[in-house]
């Protein structure tokens, strides 16, 4: 009742929240940064080279990361805050998911100069869409409100629907596009279904009054909560592709804009995951874990099976790429399942490792894929070895990363997860995920033996590197590595980082 | 009680948005059973809201607000599709298989 | 950098970070300088091997780890780059200083010699930090890191059906691993859970604490026992070997063999044996019975073989047998004689693979059935081959024979029916040997097999040092006896102290004074 009162008192003055717009900069910087460009744009037209757009997403993406530095400081020093009357929250969860999101974009722009430039496309309007929408990961990231929530997954979502559309002049880009779009607005129709009858069950859409409400309450007729809980999971459970809401994700991977795909892989699914955890683990995980639990464990093993298991007869590299992200979704599940501080951590620290290893792994599968963004298939890897020994060393370690391979990120992502895992009691499924992962192996080595051991047939083709992409899969390599071999400050970060609720007025 | 009456009205709501979805062939009409889902979604925040205050009104709002820009943007793509092939049934889209 | 515990030069960083920087100086090359590959890869090789006998000269004759390194690594989960060597890892550190400069020696890549001795030095580092982690995790690092430059030689410099038989070496090892894994880290947390302490993965520290539950540690076990009977390798999980074995270029089959095998059953030691020793105990029967149908199986299976190659390799399957049957007789002896057998078998499959791939060099076959009468034709690789042959029969005299001797008297000791059993294996080992060396080398010389070349100079220097180990191992085997004995008896003794199932024939062996004098050392 107390929001009824509220808003008969706004009647006669509307209470407006004090807003500490310095909580909110990287958020902030990513949303104008897109629409100044696109004012830049439209104002000055045509008279700009094609470079400045990637220069200036890339400009930004930094800034917010630099914002988000003397944040993290703050949330470390005075803890986390409430933000904008408990919409937002700032933690150390959200600003190492925003700051993971604004790598991504850095990235996927480095890839996407060089990649319209090959495909004749030109424009501002891929970078806008892209800050728009790590703008809306962002809000999902930082959310404290299922509303919020929900507004954050489209801002994110819609952008990326056009952005998967974008390539004019392939059919599959557009069929990639309208597939994603209407499993995406299936899926949020789930989800908001899910938040609806949530919001009947407990009275709030906020979360941490969710939580408090849940802490004090016993509630005796539950079914509304629990089929709440149940719709929000299969709305989250389309958004990161898990088995059985997988099936958009191959074939908008293989017919999306390779630098749109890398950006999907990871800003989209950093953010989804990030919303996930906090609903699930931080909302629901003290008083309704056990009632989730076993659904997530269900999930999490269909999940690592299907996507290690049908990524091995795939031909497409793309597609190959795609499974293999279904079978990653598994183990950062695995990290959501535990539901434990050190689950939140592993999770964290799987996503930032996942962005390098998918990011680059896809700007190869970009190089690769020449003009026409057509040639995905293992045979076009055929003596790569030969023709851009570099490019097959790139692709081999980012595989090996993905496949677990000690002194790599990839190892000790699993490694987190694992450990996470078997210490709240999941050892069985720390074993199987294992187990795919060999499965898994099994693929990332088909790649391999094609660009080293296989003869190509006729004269070994040398695609093209751009400097760009060149830097994208430069970084990306040094960061597995780096990530691989000296894990401390990135685990440091991700075990400070707590994902916590904070209610209106701390 | 009124309140589970709009409760299952939503529901049967929701059910038809999804069969909807899964059976309708054409684009356009997808959207729609899309937008069906979404409406389904309104009518319970608004149920709710009778229980619990106005917040759910006001998110019923946002959600309005949000599903027009996404049929937007889905309308969009369609008639990009229709431009190049010239047929908008969802099922004649087999470019990406595996 | 790394502090090493005592004052001394840290030497086992030093021989795991000197190859990979031979590997990094190469990579660094431009290929235009083709000639200096080689060079640079045996000097790298053969400094890290003047190390090992160094570190060996250096090493004193008690149980304690020594040469101790301790570097914090991951300090959330409380990880740390701990590194040492007691007397059963020294021989085997000092095994990969010696095989990798004769790998490396011994044979030339057939096209790219720049990956090819960048990858068999980083091979090398990773093997050495294998023998010396003293850290789970660290272990399971290094233990994975060696599957890919392996990989890599078998795919790139094999023959025949290369890919094929990489890829499952690849993934029979990852299957492994993969359990091992979830083992290493329910062993971690289970262990903080036991001691209430912080997360540690140091293996001296949960070695000492056995506190975890009776039914933990056995699936523990058992699912480190897959991981390294996958490697070792034991029946039926031995198929990768053949494959691999033959497929692989010479220098990739003589570390197979010599190096990437002893993993496994020096892993067994390591974490069967002193980390679950109630475990081991427990599921003893099955790894015994396991290790003697492998003796046999190998023995009869390479009775059979048409291949030269697919021969040595299955001669490895029943050698390691030896090894495993030592190791789970849980007697001084036959722990002894099974680092001895490991070492032993490293050496002289070594030296026998390098013949093999001399013959193959010069006739383009393996066959048996092709190869008829080269005693007069070349008769110094035969008197060579001779005498590896005996070596690998367990002639007395001849190094082959002491190791397998203790394993067996090990076993009579504490695993009687078993050992039995296992002496078929060693009459069967002669069989097989000799009636190969027989047809291959006496007969008549017809066709090309009359004009095959003898041994050059530089190939028997290369064989020579393992000639005189031999003979010089066979005939003295106590410098290394002396050295590996009391870290032996520790981890009786230790083993001993933590299991219930323990009859009194091991206790002879270790006096209860003598175990309580070697209290908290072991391993």
């Amino acid at each position: 009742m107390t929001g009824f009162v509220a808003v008969l008192a706004a009647t006669e003055d509307i209470p407006t929240p004090d807003v500490d717009w310095s909580a909110i900069a990287p958020n902030l910087i990513l949303m104008l940064g897109g629409i100044l460009l696109l004012t830049v744009v439209s104002v000055v037209r045509g008279r700009l080279p094609g470079w400045f757009h990637a220069v200036w997403t890339i400009s930004v993406a930094t800034a917010a990361i630099v914002a988000v530095v003397p944040l993290w400081q703050r949330v470390q020093d005075s803890g986390p805050e409430s933000v904008l009357a408990g919409a937002l929250v700032l933690d150390g969860f959200s600003l190492v998911v925003t700051a993971t999101i604004c790598v991504s974009v850095i990235l996927a722009a480095l890839l996407l100069e060089a990649y319209l430039r090959r495909e004749r496309l030109g424009g501002p309007e891929w970078y806008v869409l892209m800050l728009l929408s790590a703008s809306g990961g962002v809000t999902m990231a930082t959310a404290n409100d299922l509303v919020v929530v929900f507004i954050g997954l489209e801002i994110l979502s819609v952008a990326v629907y056009v952005l998967a559309a974008m390539h004019r002049r392939r059919v599959s880009s557009q069929e990639a596009g309208l597939k994603y779009f209407v499993l995406g607005a299936f899926s949020s129709a789930f989800l908001l279904y899910g938040i609806a009858l949530t919001y009947g069950a407990t009275g709030s859409t906020n979360l941490s009054r969710i939580q408090a409400f849940l802490a004090d309450t016993v509630i005796t007729q539950n079914a509304l909560l629990l089929g709440g809980l149940a719709f929000m999971l299969v709305g989250f459970g389309f958004k990161v592709a898990v088995v059985p809401f997988h099936n958009w994700k191959p074939d908008v991977y293989q017919g999306s804009p390779t630098p749109v795909t890398a950006f999907m892989a990871t800003a989209v699914t950093a953010a989804a995951f990030a919303a996930l955890l906090r609903v699930y683990v931080t909302t629901f995980g003290p008083t309704y874990r056990t009632e989730w639990q076993p659904l997530v464990a269900a999930l999490t093993v269909l999940t690592l099976v299907v996507g290690a298991f049908l990524a091995i007869s795939q031909t497409n590299v793309k597609r190959m790429l795609a499974y293999s992200s279904i079978n990653h979704a598994g183990f950062v599940l695995l990290g959501v399942l535990a539901a434990s501080a050190a689950g939140d951590a592993a999770t964290l620290f799987y996503l930032v490792a996942y962005t390098f290893m998918a990011a680059g792994s896809f700007a190869v599968v970009a190089v690769v894929g020449r003009r026409g963004d057509g040639h995905h298939d293992l045979s076009d890897y055929q003596g790569l070895s030969r023709s851009r020994p570099g490019l097959a060393l790139v692709f081999t370690i980012l595989l090996l990363s993905q496949a677990g391979v000690p002194l790599t990120a990839g190892f000790l992502a699993k490694f987190y997860v694992l450990a996470a895992a078997v210490e709240s009691g999941y050892t069985w499924l720390a074993v199987l995920a294992m187990l795919t992962a060999v499965v898994s192996a099994f693929m990332y080595l088909r790649i391999v033996v094609t660009m080293y051991f296989a003869e190509p047939e006729g004269e070994p083709r040398r695609p093209r590197i751009p400097a760009a992409a060149g830097l994208a899969m430069g970084l990306c390599v040094v960061g597995v590595l780096v990530i691989g071999i000296v894990p401390g400050p990135l685990s440091d970060v991700a075990n400070d980082a707590v994902s916590q609720l904070v209610a209106v007025g701390r | 009680m009124l309140l589970n009456q709009f409760l299952l009205l939503a529901a049967v709501l929701f059910c038809v948005g999804v069969y909807g979805v899964i059976v309708r062939k054409n684009g356009v009409l997808v959207l729609m059973s899309v937008e069906l889902i979404l409406n389904a979604v309104n009518i319970n925040l608004i149920a709710f809201s009778t229980l619990w205050g106005l917040a759910g009104q006001v998110f019923a709002l946002f959600v309005i607000a949000v599903a027009a820009a996404e049929v937007g943007v889905g309308l969009a793509i369609v008639i990009l599709i229709y431009r190049n092939k010239r047929s908008i049934d969802i099922d004649e889209l087999d470019e990406l298989k595996g | 950098m790394l502090a090493a515990t005592s004052s001394q030069f840290p030497v086992i960083p030093a021989m795991i970070l000197l190859p990979f920087a031979g590997a990094a100086l190469i990579g660094l090359l431009p290929r235009s300088r083709g000639d200096l590959f080689r060079p640079v890869a045996l000097l790298t090789a053969v400094a890290t091997g003047v190390l090992s006998v160094w570190m060996l000269v250096g090493f004193e004759d008690v149980a304690r780890f020594q040469f101790q390194v301790n570097q914090p690594w991951i300090s959330d989960l409380g990880i740390s780059l701990h590194l040492g060597v007691n007397g059963i890892s020294l021989f085997l550190i000092v095994l990969t200083g010696l095989m990798f400069p004769v790998a490396i020696l011994g044979s030339t890549p057939s096209h790219d010699p720049k990956p090819y001795y960048a990858w068999l030095l980083v091979l090398m580092g990773a093997s050495v930090g294998v023998f010396a982690a003293m850290d789970l995790v660290v272990f399971f690092v290094f233990f994975e890191l060696v599957l890919v430059p392996m990989y890599f030689l078998i795919g790139l410099w094999g023959h025949g059906r290369r890919v094929y038989a990489a890829t499952k070496f690849f993934l029979y090892t990852m299957a492994g691993s993969a359990l091992m894994l979830v083992g290493i880290v329910a062993t971690g947390i289970l262990h903080q859970r036991g001691t209430g302490g912080p997360l540690t993965f140091d293996m001296v520290a949960i070695a000492r604490d056995q506190v975890i539950s009776r039914p933990a540690t056995l699936w523990i076990f058992g699912a480190f026992a897959v991981a390294l009977a996958i490697k070792v390798p034991l029946v039926p999980l031995h198929t990768w070997l053949p494959d691999a074995h033959t497929e692989a270029p010479t220098a990739g089959s003589v570390i197979l063999a010599a190096i990437m095998l002893k993993l496994g059953t020096y892993g067994l030691i390591r974490f069967g044996l002193y980390l679950f020793p109630d475990a081991a105990v427990t599921l003893r029967p099955v790894l015994l019975t396991l290790a003697v149908l492998g003796i046999t199986y190998g023995a009869v299976v390479a009775t059979m073989q048409k291949d030269l190659k697919r021969l040595v390799a299955y001669s490895s399957v029943a050698h390691m047998g030896f090894c495993v049957l030592g190791i789970f007789s849980l007697t001084v002896q036959g722990i002894e004689g099974s680092v001895l057998v490991m070492v032993n078998h490293g050496i002289t499959t070594g030296a026998l693979f390098l013949l093999v791939g001399y013959i193959y060099e010069r006739r383009h076959t393996r066959l048996i059935s092709d190869l008829s009468g080269l005693q007069k034709s070349a008769p110094i690789m035969a008197a060579c081959f001779t005498l590896v042959m005996l070596a690998s029969v367990g002639l007395p005299g001849l190094n082959g024979f002491p190791g397998e001797f203790l394993s067996l008297l090990g076993a009579f000791e504490g695993a009687r029916w078993w050992g039995v059993v296992a002496v078929t294996g060693v009459i069967l080992a002669a069989l097989y040997l000799l009636w190969a060396y027989q047809r291959t080398f006496h007969g008549p010389a017809t066709g090309e097999n009359a004009r095959m070349k003898d041994l050059r100079p530089g190939e028997l220097m290369v064989l020579a040092p393992l000639l005189v180990l031999i003979v010089f191992l066979g005939l003295y085997p106590a410098p290394m006896l002396e050295r590996m004995e009391p870290s032996v008896k520790a981890l009786v003794a230790h083993v001993d102290r933590n299991s219930d199932g323990f009859t009194a024939v091991e206790r002879r062996y270790v006096g209860p004074a003598e175990a309580a004098e070697r209290e908290g050392e072991g391993g």
